[in-house]
């Protein structure tokens, strides 16, 4: 189960690129050749799914991140402290040096009412005030997962809270990781290599390259079933589920040889169909996820 | 010299999503107290008219810590109008699942949710700085619980592990369908899910269990703290099995120290005080989603009032093991806590008769068909509490989707008859011993392991702003 199905040093050294990268950067902090980055992880207008999937990280972990790393300042979901001393350490990074993390869409409709992310000296502050105050002064903004890349679930139609991606509120490059949620060896490889680096490689929609360059369909293990016109009728086959609305066709992520959850399993390995969480669109423009009425 | 304080907590920390307490404190007694979520998505809106075997997948996005229960809520609600009946197997591999997730958050929920509110962890590390200081455990046994704060981890992301075995990934697996899960059990998954089980359980029945009754020995008071109504309500869950019957909890309730059947008929859903407006103040399931409607007076928040026979019940790992006899010692913010890590258990060793009953390699898919219309109701209970997906079907896509949350019911609004929600309910009396650092209030409320991402198709107070952080 945890084998990867192929040995080609392409795909093997490829896994270990986020590893690698964490501890090249975890060392180089402690030699003190790069200085510990100071860290915000924004929760939006999302689910606050893709800091569970960071803490879900096996190899790099969440441990050594936030202790080794980087210093994490502020995230609604772990930090110890709570109303006015939480939001106090969010209001103290103005002004300083900081690597912005992002995870949920940003409500916009009456101003970002539709989602209040705490109090400060008693005012309430909207997800879209604080994107655009914390947004433009980070070092870099890392958009986690498909809502803060794209909008995503957040804004399917038909839209209720007029849910945006934070690009679309930025001057400020935003780097993107899409993925319902977002895999921990995404956020955490693209951390270190901006820490070690700078800006990685993007392609033309900002995602990293070195996680964003393959398509599913071109290295899925069920592609010659494709090739020879072999496909499932059902979910629990285990033949191409093309005919079932699979999206890897369309989505461009390395889901098929990164796997999930320690590199236990994955969607199409669970004989179930790619749904298109990682693309541009997701849900309105992957949607059906299921069908079985296709010819 | 008597004086009324507000209190506003803001943001909540250590919960999923986004919440305000909002208590008034007067001669250091707590008179009244409100719980307003402050995010609002609308996914009942955006479902209708879209693809009904989506909303498997699709409700997922409500929650990140809880995506599972969506996923079996949904399923349940499919079946229920489709006609499916799901096989013994097909069960037994879901609930499995199911189960993964509740060791996921309730090892996550005591060691990184609760335990920083009662432990003292290393300021040395930015996210732990605190703001107070009734921290009272001695040294070793404080720092014998942030060691296990930190080797909790390993054990999460393992519960998260298995569920991908499984179900493909997680948070927001794949697996979850209609007829129990999409894949097979092979004698190789069943040996790693076995092996990864027995480790969890190991570390909560040695360390999650001795943690929580180290932290209640200092904190004795909490025994009287945040009661509540001690009204609780379960849906049942992994209960009512063919030939293994109920292992943990079957649809009941309690209130007035009597454990009744549970009649799901007598749901209803309330917006007197949420921003709101329908034909009907008080409405069943299926009669109605209303509007959202940020103008309406005397509303303060858009979190529902969900009733059972018109009254505010408790659901959670403390209504659950009252129910079902296990755990009586009684009702109070420790109760609750000490109820979640021994459920934790519970659930591990079910789980384990689970995986002792599977066959491997049996195929529970068909291929299905989206009747033209019908409609089914999925309730079960999950980690934080009884769950209701309602799903109508009309020309073959889904005409109104209700969903009512576990949150939704501990957090809940007044009704007109002005009962606060169970929550509030917790709140109101407690004795605050530093009004300026009022951390008895983050402590009740946190015991409830509130969800806002799910209870809130909810937003709050548009135009009512209030005052400052502490007012005289």
């Amino acid at each position: 189960m945890n084998q990867t199905f192929n040995s080609c040093p392409n795909f093997t050294t490829r896994l270990e690129t986020a590893s690698a990268l964490v501890h090249k950067a975890i060392d180089a902090v402690r030699q003190k050749n790069i200085p510990k980055r100071n860290l915000i992880w924004l929760e939006l207008t999302g689910c606050s799914g893709n800091i569970i999937s960071l803490l879900d990280g096996a190899n790099p972990d969440f441990k050594s991140l936030a202790s080794q790393m980087v210093n994490f300042i502020y995230d609604n979901s772990l930090m110890a402290a709570e109303g006015e001393a939480a939001m106090e350490r969010l209001f103290g990074m103005t002004g300083g040096d900081y690597i912005l993390a992002v995870e949920g869409a940003v409500s916009t409709k009456d101003n970002g009412l539709y989602n209040i992310i705490g109090r400060w000296k008693g005012q309430p502050v909207t997800a879209y005030e604080t994107i655009k105050k914390f947004g433009e002064q980070a070092s870099y903004v890392i958009a986690v997962g498909t809502c803060a890349s794209d909008g995503g679930i957040s804004a399917a139609r038909p839209n209720p809270a007029e849910c945006v991606g934070i690009q679309s509120l930025l001057d400020k490059k935003v780097i993107k990781l899409p993925g319902c949620p977002c895999h921990p060896d995404w956020f955490m490889g693209t951390l270190a290599y901006l820490m070690l680096f700078g800006e990685p490689e993007l392609d033309s929609r900002q995602r990293p390259l070195m996680f964003y360059s393959t398509l599913i369909h071109d290295i899925c293990p069920r592609r010659p079933y494709f090739d020879q016109g072999i496909f499932a009728s059902k979910l629990g086959e285990k033949t191409c589920m093309f005919k079932l609305g699979c999206r890897g066709p369309v989505t461009r992520v390395d889901c098929p040889i990164r796997k999930w959850n320690d590199r236990v399993n994955w969607p199409i390995g669970d004989d179930s169909p790619c749904i298109g969480c990682a693309m541009f669109g997701f849900p309105d423009k992957m949607e059906p996820f299921i069908s079985f009425d296709t010819t | 010299m008597n004086e009324t304080k507000r209190v506003v907590i803001n943001p909540v920390t250590r919960i999923s999503g986004f919440m305000e307490i909002d208590a008034d404190i007067d001669n250091s007694i707590v008179t009244d107290a409100r719980t307003e979520g402050l995010l609002f998505r609308g996914f009942e809106k955006m479902l209708e008219g879209r693809n009904p075997f989506d909303a498997v997948y699709f409700t997922q996005r409500i929650c990140g810590i809880c995506s599972t229960a969506h996923s079996v809520a949904s399923t349940l609600a499919l079946e229920d109008a489709l006609g499916v009946t799901v096989s013994q197997q097909g069960r037994y591999l879901r609930d499995i699942i199911h189960g993964c997730e509740f060791l996921q958050n309730h090892i996550r929920h005591f060691y990184q949710y609760t335990a920083p509110d009662f432990i003292k962890l290393p300021e040395s590390n930015t996210l732990f700085e605190t703001d107070h200081n009734d921290f009272r455990l001695p040294k070793q046994k404080n720092d014998l619980i942030v060691k296990h704060y930190f080797d909790s981890l390993e054990y999460s992301r393992n519960a998260h592990e298995m569920l991908a075995i499984l179900g493909g990934k997680a948070p927001h697996n794949h697996g979850v369908f209609i007829g129990g899960i999409t894949t097979q059990a092979t004698p190789e998954k069943i040996a790693r899910l076995r092996s990864l089980l027995l480790n969890i359980r190991q570390f909560i029945c040695d360390s999650m269990i001795p943690d929580a009754y180290a932290v209640a020995e200092y904190y004795k008071e909490y025994f009287e703290i945040g009661r509540g109504y001690g009204n609780f309500l379960t849906f049942g869950c992994f209960d009512g099995y063919e030939r293994l019957d109920t292992l943990y909890v079957n649809p009941s309730t309690y209130s007035d120290g009597r454990i009744m059947e549970l009649n799901p008929g007598e749901i209803t859903e309330n917006i007197y005080s949420s921003w709101y407006t329908s034909r009907q103040e008080t409405y069943t399931p299926f009669e109605t989603i209303p509007e959202p409607d940020m103008k309406k007076r005397d509303a303060y928040s858009w979190v529902k009032a969900p009733r059972y026979r018109g009254l505010p019940y408790e659901v959670g790992p403390l209504a659950r093991m009252w129910l079902c006899g296990e755990y009586r010692n009684g009702i109070s913010t420790m109760d609750r806590t000490l109820a979640r890590v021994l459920e934790a258990k519970k659930v591990a060793n079910i789980m384990l008769c689970l995986l002792d009953n599977l066959i491997p390699g049996i195929d529970v898919q068909k291929e299905y068909e989206v009747p033209q219309s019908a409609y089914g109701a999925g309730l079960i209970d999950t980690t934080r509490g009884a769950l209701g997906h309602w799903i109508r079907i009309e020309n073959q896509v889904i005409s109104l989707y209700q969903i009512i949350t576990p949150s939704a019911w501990n957090l809940s609004t007044r009704d007109r008859d002005n009962l606060p929600g169970p929550g509030e309910k917790a709140m109101i009396g407690t004795i605050i011993r530093n009004p300026d650092a009022p951390v008895e209030l983050g402590r009740i409320i946190r015991s409830f392991d509130p969800c806002v991402s799910c209870a809130t198709h909810v937003y709050s107070k548009g135009n009512l702003i209030k005052t400052m952080q502490v007012v005289p």
